[in-house]
């Protein structure tokens, strides 16, 4: 019997409308943990080389963790996989709420979906039985109306994750949505499940989850837990911007411990970094051209997290999480209540568009939410459009009438209601800023901040290097959820493995910006840690705790049986993100096409601001990356020693 | 493993009604059986049973409890964390999340949203990672006695 994990994956072919289980030996978990590894093993293999993201070949799959419903803590994680129509590539998206468990309960690791439905969809699936439904009375419905109307049609301890108005109308930077509007925003797996015609997955099983140790691991979690309450009391939300303006103005660089993060995540959720960030040069302000110069506290005080929290009602808690980082707020005009903004909405809609209206905020968030649409695409391409508006790359002609200036919220608002419906230039703009540069021509393409085609996270690397790093190599490029200099302050890695550098608590700041052995070390060891999290199921926030606060090692040990070191572990987040780059060797991608747009990483340099005058070595620093997993150093592809080394075996 | 029926059953079907995953199968006045895949040993059926026809998973002999006397949820808010993983293990759905009345408190706490539901299975104590739950008889029908 496994233990921790269910040992079995669901199949379904929606062209022929086949439905099966299968058994998934041992050696696949313990080579590639459960979650991220498996699908990235199961995808790797039998998507076929050049396959359409769009077309039938594309699987699209949902997994959970290899500690989900283990009782160890933060473990609600959930993703969806499958191969990119945004980049090409290797494609998974993140998501929390309740998901994740549900899988499991219906005695399944992952649910694997090929093939295009003739007509809309649902699957349904039980402990028992797994089917197919007719989806045309949701279709078209938003994500939450859907959602609701699948659990009064399905009992209320079903749990669905479904798309919108955008994944149906495959716009490439849409999500798949679940829990009354979270979203696996990113890589434009929306795009996909609408392609196949898949309105939702609804789960309802009650299965119980095989843990090897239950005690052990409710013993690491009760620890754990302790560290999630520890909380002394914080300045107020309007100081923030001050403190963010305060670090600005050091010339030395504090390493972040990740309980201080924590304590502002448990008070104000992610938003506590809205108008700290803009004022320290974490925040890109105005497509990447602007900074607090252009977007000063003054402007983004509506944003101050203590507004915000005024509006919630209850904190939000997704499965297994102790911490309560998200909020339920209310709301004014249609909709009474929502998900509160996440700091990268914030940015993306607000400082990134120079959009300091709060109530349009709150607004877009639902709206974006509701259609499955990511919001960090949405607001870039809607700061990519408002930059060509102002340059004249693009005319009032053009986008049907609207004044597309910086700021000017009731533009903004009424342009992704056209990006939604892809009607106008909402049409052009659906399919991310990359899509739209080239559908515009002339000079749009200067204006599109991506990697790879992807929208980077609301975190610039020209405070960061780390950042623009982990945009730039990771296969699924432009994500802010996998490494920075940050997150390996706060990972603490150091303090479990062998090898890696220790961070000192103070260090100047020039120094990031040059590229060298010791920050690539730091990179990989953040890509791997990040694989063997998305394999276990945990959020990334847990793990900013540090590794001696929570022991992810030591849970996966405690729920499996196994008997395995951090390094390890390591090793296997190595291979996974070696599968993950073969994944994307297969399909074509050339890795260095991955790179940042340069504005983003200081090429050319802001002359004023925060980051006035930084240049990221960018190109030495992928370099560096790369040799770290022995992979070619000028193409990013893995070697044949590399491949063996890993144990990947090629069948 | 799975719980079983004995061929001591009597097809009254009152196991069917409260088997949270539809587990139990059989014509009325016939002889049950459990699903052995599906069944969750939540012991529900051997709780109701009337005539003592459940096996649990080792073999014992399931006593009849009646209902008032179900064991329920209580919670110790003071050791929970909110993890929210009981409202999740419960196979019924009978849980939720609310803030406390009094508290200032924003994070909300579990709680019995439906006692009715509740089929006493314990699992949610068993899963809580903070043993901020216990099963017991609830107060009142303790003092009623077998008469509650």
């Amino acid at each position: 019997m496994p233990d921790a994990y269910m040992g079995s994956i669901l199949r379904v072919d929606l062209s022929g409308e086949t439905i099966s289980e299968e058994r998934i030996p041992d050696s696949i978990y313990e080579n590639y943990l459960s979650g991220l590894g498996l699908a990235a093993y199961i995808l790797f293999k039998e998507i076929p080389a050049g396959a359409d993201p769009l077309g039938p070949d594309n699987i699209l799959g949902f997994v959970s963790g290899l500690l989900t419903g283990t009782g160890s803590l933060f473990a609600g994680r959930w993703m969806v996989t499958g191969k990119s129509p945004l980049t090409g590539g290797w494609g998974d998206a993140n998501c929390g709420g309740t998901f994740s468990p549900a899988i499991k309960r219906c005695g399944y690791d992952g649910i694997f979906i090929r093939g295009i439905s003739e007509n809309p969809v649902y699957l349904y699936v039980t402990g028992e039985k797994a089917e197919l439904r007719d989806a045309s009375h949701v279709w078209g419905k938003d994500a939450v109306e859907a959602e609701k109307m699948l659990v009064a049609e399905t009992g209320p301890r079903s749990r669905v994750a479904l798309i919108g108005e955008a994944g149906e109308k495959r716009s490439l930077i849409s999500g798949i949505c679940n829990d009354g509007g979270r979203i696996a925003a990113r890589s434009g797996l929306g795009a996909v499940m609408g392609s196949k015609r898949l309105k939702a997955v609804v789960l309802n099983g009650a299965k119980r989850i095989p843990v090897h140790d239950r005690d052990a691991v409710h013993k690491l979690s009760g620890k754990c837990g302790q560290w999630v309450r520890m909380q002394s009391p914080l300045i107020p939300g309007g100081m923030m911007a001050y403190l963010g303006a305060f670090m600005r103005f050091l010339p030395v660089q504090m390493a972040l411990d990740g309980m201080l993060y924590k304590m502002f995540l448990r008070k104000w959720g992610t938003g506590s970094m809205n108008q700290m960030s803009v004022e320290m040069g974490d925040a890109p302000v105005k497509n990447w051209l602007g900074s607090h110069i252009d977007f000063t506290a003054k402007k983004s005080a509506a944003t101050n997290p203590d507004i915000l929290k005024q509006r919630e009602i209850i904190k939000y808690h997704c499965y297994a999480c102790p911490l309560g980082c998200g909020g339920i707020c209310s709301t004014k005009g249609k909709y009474a209540r929502t998900h509160k903004p996440e700091y990268e909405s914030v940015i993306a809609l607000g400082g990134l568009c120079m959009n300091n209206d709060i109530e349009s905020i709150f607004y877009l968030n639902e709206l974006l939410n509701r259609a499955g649409m990511d919001t960090i695409s949405a607001g870039a391409t809607v700061a990519f459009a408002i930059e060509c508006y102002e340059s004249g790359v693009i005319t009032r002609h053009d986008t049907g009438g609207l004044e597309l200036t910086w700021g000017n919220s009731t533009a903004i608002v009424e342009l992704v209601r056209a990006m939604i419906r892809r009607e106008g230039i909402g049409d052009i703009l659906a399919d991310g800023s990359r899509k739209a540069a080239e559908r515009i021509g002339g000079d749009a393409k200067s204006h599109a901040v991506h990697a790879g085609g992807q929208e980077p996270g609301m975190h610039d690397g020209r405070d960061d290097p780390g950042y623009a790093l982990h945009y730039s190599v990771e296969p699924t490029p432009g994500r802010h959820t996998i490494g920075s200099f940050m997150y390996y302050e706060m990972f603490q890695l150091w303090k479990v493995i062998k090898g890696l550098p220790r961070i000192w608590p103070l260090y100047m700041k020039g120094s990031k910006y040059t590229a060298n052995k010791k920050k690539a070390v730091m990179g990989a060891a953040c890509s791997r840690f990040m694989n063997v999290v998305n394999g276990a199921g945990l959020c990334l926030f847990g793990t900013f705790l540090g590794a001696k606060r929570i022991p992810t090692f030591d849970w996966i040990n405690a729920a499996t049986g196994w008997s395995r070191t951090p390094e390890e572990y390591m090793e296997i987040g190595g291979r996974i993100q070696t599968v993950k780059q073969l994944f994307n060797i297969k399909h074509g991608i050339e890795p260095n096409n991955f790179l940042l747009t340069g504005r983003a990483t200081g090429d050319p340099p802001l002359v004023e601001g925060a980051n006035a005058g930084r240049t990221v070595d960018i190109k030495g620093m992928i370099r560096d990356y790369w040799k770290q997993f022995g992979w070619d150093e000028k193409t990013g592809k893995p070697t044949a020693e590399s491949v063996i080394r890993s144990g990947i075996r090629e069948d | 493993m799975s719980f079983t029926i004995t061929d001591e059953c009597n097809g009254c079907g009152a196991c069917v009604k409260f088997c949270p995953v539809d587990a139990i199968r059989g014509e009325k006045q016939e002889v049950h059986v459990i699903h052995d895949m599906l069944c969750i040993e939540c012991g529900a059926c051997g709780r109701i049973c009337p005539v003592e026809a459940v096996r649990d998973g080792e073999g014992n002999r399931c006593v009849p409890v009646r209902k008032s006397m179900w064991e329920k949820p209580v919670f110790n808010h003071k050791n929970c964390i909110s993890c929210t993983i009981c409202i999740d293990a419960c196979p019924v759905g009978c849980l939720a999340l609310a803030r406390l009345p009094t508290a200032k408190d924003p994070h909300g706490y579990p709680g019995l949203k439906d006692e009715k539901a509740c089929i006493g299975c314990g699992f949610c104590a068993s899963e809580c990672p903070t043993d901020a739950i216990t099963m017991a008889v609830p107060e009142i029908k303790v003092k009623r006695g077998a008469h509650g």
